[in-house]
């Protein structure tokens, strides 16, 4: 197998399962979709660094985040940094009813980013404290926290309805 | 063990090691507030883990795969041209070492320089001692330049460059029927201590001295012979001693 046979069944399964992760994050499909194309441009560009055998989902992701991080860098804007500096925006709760689902979603996208993030490649990607920790470049007691404080703020936005 | 709310998401998730999984498990079993939010945060995370993924829009996976696509004969040409452009940079150097390809550039510079009128010396005068001094002042350090060798008269000399780009110093004899050229190369070639070679209509006498290659080029063989000579002679006492 080649190294592009190797790239497209390794990594392209992956496509839609980012593709979603990235849309939670961006909000916008547009945004979504320049992340996800320069995402898989780099990671092709980069896939002989790939070490075969490890968690490829965990690898692109790594890469999803900078490309992402690498955008904010050049906008000169650091909502990650920002976010990160108080409590966060107040967060009224959804009062509307929608279906359960829609209503998940949208609570999801009213939390912060950075926290946002945490809770996603945690609950939606399945990722391990040890991998998100390697995706964000942070301690896993940081993994933690924000995965906890990202959870407390989306109950916080569902208005602890249970469900 | 006071509520640690963070531990709980850790303990729900399990990533805690054994102690510290044994006390949250205690202090739950003894606190209702942590026991729902372990019970919210469970419920949470089976809702988040439901969640259908968005699909994206039609068109767009086979348009990433497309570039995908274009990019391979990019970089499939990267992996030709890469070790093509190494591979010529090797024999650059490779030939960089050849005595035959440096004899024949020393021999067209030979050709080129008195060809012109007047003698293009930077530095011009008959005292080996000065020349050589001069030289040394450009960071040259050459044996005893002769003055004259057999009936060549020392005229001067400058710096010539070769095809590599680096610098060789050129000194200029003249005799009553031909001239001679002594080069200094600040590099050694793949040769034992004396080659002579004919190129481009020249007789040329490499002279391998440790650290740089002695050239003498000149039609006449004779005349080459003479002059190269006197330099290893020369270079047997040594370097001139620095002014």
């Amino acid at each position: 197998m080649d190294r592009d046979e190797h790239f497209t069944a390794e990594a392209l399964p992956q496509f839609r399962a980012l593709y979603a992760t990235a849309l939670r994050l961006t909000r916008n499909a547009h945004e979504a979709e320049d992340l996800v194309q320069e995402t898989f441009l780099r990671a092709y560009r980069g896939f002989d660094r790939f070490t075969p055998g490890t968690n490829v989902r965990a690898w692109l992701y790594t890469i999803l985040h900078r490309v992402r991080a690498d955008t904010f860098r050049r906008a000169g804007r650091s909502p990650i940094e920002s976010e990160l500096l108080g409590e966060g925006p107040a967060l009224p709760p959804i009062q509307d009813q929608l279906g359960a689902e829609l209503d998940l979603e949208r609570a999801l996208g009213r939390v912060p980013e950075v926290f946002r993030e945490a809770v996603i490649l945690r609950d939606i990607a399945e990722l391990s404290y040890e991998q998100i920790a390697q995706v964000l470049e942070i301690p896993i007691g940081t993994v933690m926290s924000r995965i906890h404080r990202g959870r407390a703020l989306l109950r916080e936005v569902l208005g602890g309805k249970k469900r | 063990m006071s509520c640690v709310p963070e531990s709980v998401t850790g303990h729900v998730d399990g990533a805690l090691d054994d102690a510290a999984r044994a006390r949250v498990e205690e202090h739950l079993s003894s606190c209702p507030s942590c026991r729902a939010q372990a019970d919210a945060e469970t419920e949470l995370r089976q809702r988040l883990r439901a969640l259908p993924a968005p699909e994206p829009r039609p068109g767009f996976e086979a348009r990433v795969r497309t570039r995908l696509r274009r990019r391979p004969a990019l970089v499939r040409w990267g992996r030709v041209l890469l070790p093509l452009a190494a591979a010529l940079v090797g024999v650059a150097f490779w030939l960089r070492g050849s005595p035959a390809l440096v004899a024949r550039e020393l021999a067209f510079d030979h050709s080129r320089c008195f060809a012109m009128r007047p003698l293009p010396a930077v530095s011009v005068g008959h005292e080996g001692a000065s020349i050589a001094s001069w030289l040394e002042s450009r960071g040259t350090r050459v044996p005893r330049v002769p003055s004259r060798a057999d009936g060549l008269q020392l005229q001067g000399a400058r710096y010539c460059e070769l095809l590599d780009g680096s610098a060789v110093a050129h000194v200029y004899y003249v005799g009553s029927q031909h001239q001679a050229s002594l080069f200094v190369l600040p590099r050694g070639l793949r040769m034992g201590a004396t080659l002579e070679i004919d190129a481009g209509g020249q007789h040329v006498r490499l002279l391998s001295l440790p650290g740089q290659t002695l050239g003498v080029v000149g039609a006449d063989l004779a005349d080459v012979r003479a002059l190269s000579d006197e330099l290893l002679r020369r270079s047997a006492r040594g370097f001139a001693p620095r002014e």
